[in-house]
């Protein structure tokens, strides 16, 4: 009972905090909303790749799926197609329910567009039984090849990129108005993690990570899960593209959607920096890696990426099992792993394990 | 347990904390004597040599301004200054930095960052906050039919950039007694926002004259290679090869044609001088056809620095090369905040940004006149030609110094 009133005032905590943060700094709206967008990164990459120990290095690729369906959405809704692409005259700017409309109808469908995606990718990689470092490179290849794609289709303006429409007054702050976007976004998706982890999909695709032909022998449907697992992920990340797009205002095939580079390897960093198969551990990753990024591109102007490389072979060599993983042997019993005087053994209670 | 989301929080709370209060050292837009501008530009990444000549070019006047005794904005001088942060040549970023020096930085004078790419990535997130942004490095004409009323740019677009090598082709044609439309063109373009729409420009003038396009080739972003695009200019022996892909492209355009010693009547590109095809190729690099934005041999003038050849002399003194186009334009950008900021005489964003739009100025990089999109339409493109080791400048009429050498030698012949 105490411990669940305290977890209660915790929670309540970090929720009212996060509730305030974009009122009490305004100024840093838009670092904010990026922070639950990495996040929602970290979270999604922690599914296959921590949970279910299938190191994926192309999620990125419905990040740009949902990026790209919801603009395109948008732009038909309200656009003639050749004038938005090519010369012509003005553009007008859209008014808020337009935009809206558009911008939510494009994140449903672009969701939608990336769950048929993953599992026809699903069926094609992982029913075949693609694993360990074949999955990741295969992964690896559906990123790059659809930058490339979307580098070439001239109807999502190709290596010219598609740029969203003004964000309308009538919507309030912009920084705001993403930032709670993706706020519930990633409360929605730790809340559903904490609920899938704690039943039967949990242990299942546990199972999977710790022996999969054991658990395949054991008869649960491995290919299933996998496939349910990584339609999960890529749900979750549509969403996010969606609204992100409009965020950065501009999307670059290459460099914003089907970025490998930067988002895609950010997201696998921060899961890994945070602890991996923890449902807490993607999210500090997040948090932590936002930040250091920011405060060196602040002030190690230039050599941010060297200090930014520094700090991963240092996280690799002094916590190889992420923040969560260092958390958790060094006091293993509030991990509920060894049996404390009252008897009390809880394995994986707040989806620690 | 709950120990457990104690540590979680502490480390939270702690690091955010942290974070907000030391990441947003504030400045504002004006401080004491000093009016701060901001620029997000490509310190790292792809664009990093562009990025250089961009701010090489925006400090060049920040030095001369200051030692000239300033703005003048109401009865005093303020000196200038530049806040700088690298956007890593990606468009993602530039928009992220432009909402930082917005916001958090608190300054209202923006200065474009370096390609279309970025310039694009910055410009929704300046107009959403209307605070005016003047470039001098974003061309692709897509930035000027989106209706934004707070981006001026000093450069001519895209379009226009290689409009004069299909137009010397057409011309060199009627001459040998062909119709223009006999003329076969062959283009190999980089695909980012910027060579697309050389691209499109291309297209739209050889379809004007009723050229053939025979290749079409859009060439990665990792430029590295462009070996097929040549060997089916080999074989299908086209009378133009345009190609862009900035100083990258123009590196390897250069480089791979004289290689694969590629027989080519016209061969014209971009980015010539910020890639110093001379100094590393050399003869090789001859009779290349090269789109500029600008020349010292300009003869352009303007209070600042006298005149275009002027300009040059100063920008070679102080950074030891002769200055790219791409550092006049963005000398220019920082001229045209100036001119508007003394003739508006106040720091209002709205009053500055009708006075920007309103601009009627000379400077040593060509006259400065936006139109209702923002985009300068007062300076031409001009085309040189590489002969022996020199720039000399064939096309438009006005500008030429000398003729256009048709057909390029073949490599036999060198």
């Amino acid at each position: 009972m105490k411990t669940k009133g305290r977890n209660f005032v915790l929670y309540g905590s970090i929720l009212l905090i996060s509730l305030v943060a974009p009122l009490v700094l305004p100024a840093y709206g838009t670092q904010l909303a990026f922070l639950w967008v990495m996040v929602v990164f970290a979270l999604t990459w922690d599914i296959v790749g921590g949970q279910m120990g299938y190191n994926s290095f192309g999620n990125v690729v419905f990040f740009g799926i949902g990026m790209y369906v919801t603009a395109v959405i948008q732009r038909n809704m309200h656009y003639d197609i050749e004038e938005y692409v090519h010369v012509a005259g003005r553009v007008d700017t859209l008014a808020s329910g337009e935009y809206l409309a558009g911008l939510f109808l494009g994140m449903g469908v672009g969701a939608v567009v990336a769950v048929v995606i993953a599992v026809i990718l699903g069926f094609c990689i992982l029913g075949m039984g693609m694993r360990g470092q074949y999955f990741g490179i295969c992964t690896l290849g559906l990123g790059v090849a659809a930058g490339e794609l979307a580098n070439g289709w001239e109807y999502i303006g190709a290596g010219s990129g598609l740029v969203t429409p003004v964000f309308p007054e009538g919507l309030g702050v912009r920084g705001a108005f993403f930032y709670y976007i993706f706020f519930i976004l990633a409360i929605i998706l730790y809340m559903t993690l904490k609920w899938l982890y704690s039943g039967r999909f949990g242990l299942a695709v546990n199972a999977i990570r710790d022996d999969e032909d054991k658990a395949e022998a054991m008869g649960i449907h491995t290919t299933r899960y996998k496939i349910v697992a990584w339609c999960i992920s890529a749900f979750f990340l549509s969403l996010v593209g969606g609204g992100a797009g409009h965020l950065i205002g501009f999307i670059d095939p290459t460099e914003v959607a089907f970025a490998g580079a930067t988002f895609g390897v950010w997201m696998i960093l921060m899961a890994i920096l945070g602890g991996k198969g923890t449902l807490w551990g993607p999210v500090i990753g997040a948090v932590i890696f936002h930040i250091t990024q920011e405060l060196f591109w602040t002030y190690l102007f230039g050599w941010q990426r060297v200090a930014l490389g520094a700090l991963i072979v240092g996280i690799v060599v002094f916590f190889p099992q992420g923040i969560m993983g260092w958390v958790r042997e060094r006091w293993p019993e509030r991990f509920g792993h060894r049996v404390e005087e009252k008897g009390v053994f809880s394995v994986s209670e707040g989806g620690g394990a | 347990m709950s120990r457990k989301f104690k540590v979680v929080i502490a480390l939270l709370v702690g690091l955010a904390a942290v974070g907000l209060v030391v990441a947003g050292p504030v400045g504002a837009k004006v401080e004491d004597d000093t009016i701060v501008f901001g620029a997000a530009l490509s310190f790292t990444g792809k664009y990093s040599t562009n990025g250089k000549h961009t701010k090489n070019g925006y400090d060049l006047v920040v030095k001369r301004i200051n030692e000239t005794g300033g703005v003048k904005v109401g009865d005093k001088s303020y000196k200038i200054k530049i806040k700088y942060y690298d956007d890593e040549s990606t468009p993602a970023r530039a928009g992220q930095l432009a909402d930082r020096l917005i916001k958090q930085d608190g300054i209202k004078f923006i200065l474009g960052p370096y390609g279309s790419g970025p310039t694009k990535g910055m410009a929704p997130i300046t107009e959403k906050y209307k605070i005016p942004m003047v470039e001098g490095n974003g061309a692709s004409r897509s930035l000027f039919n989106k209706g934004y009323r707070y981006l001026f740019a000093v450069l001519s677009t895209s379009e226009q950039y290689l409009a004069e090598a299909i137009a010397v082709a057409a011309e060199q044609a009627k001459k040998a007694g062909k119709d223009p439309s006999s003329i076969k063109v062959a283009i190999a373009v980089e695909n980012d926002p910027f060579s697309m729409d050389i691209r499109a420009g291309v297209l739209e003038d050889a379809e004007r004259y009723g050229m053939k396009v025979i290749i079409d080739d859009k060439l990665p972003k990792e430029l590295t290679d462009m070996t097929a695009t040549l060997t089916k200019v080999k074989a299908l022996k086209p009378d133009v090869l345009v190609v862009s892909g900035h100083s990258k492209g123009a590196t390897l355009a250069i480089r791979q044609t004289a290689q694969m010693k590629v027989d080519v009547p016209i061969l014209a590109i971009t980015h010539c001088e910020a890639a110093d095809v001379v100094g590393k190729f050399g003869a090789n690099a001859d009779y290349t056809l090269c789109a500029t934005q600008w020349a010292p041999t300009m003869t352009y003038k303007d209070r600042w620095f006298v005149s275009s050849g002027e300009y040059a002399k100063t920008f070679e003194k102080e950074y030891g090369y002769v200055p790219p186009y791409q550092a006049a334009e963005s000398s220019a950008a920082v001229l045209v905040w100036v001119d508007a900021l003394e003739r508006a005489n106040s720091f209002d964003t709205e009053k500055l940004r009708d006075t920007l739009a309103a601009t009627k100025l000379e400077t040593f990089y060509g006259w400065v006149d936006f139109d209702d999109t923002g985009k300068n339409i007062a300076k031409p493109m001009v085309l040189r030609q590489i002969q022996k080791g020199k720039y000399v400048p064939v096309a438009p009429a006005k500008f030429a110094a000398g003729k256009v050498i048709y057909p390029r030698p073949k490599w036999s012949e060198r």
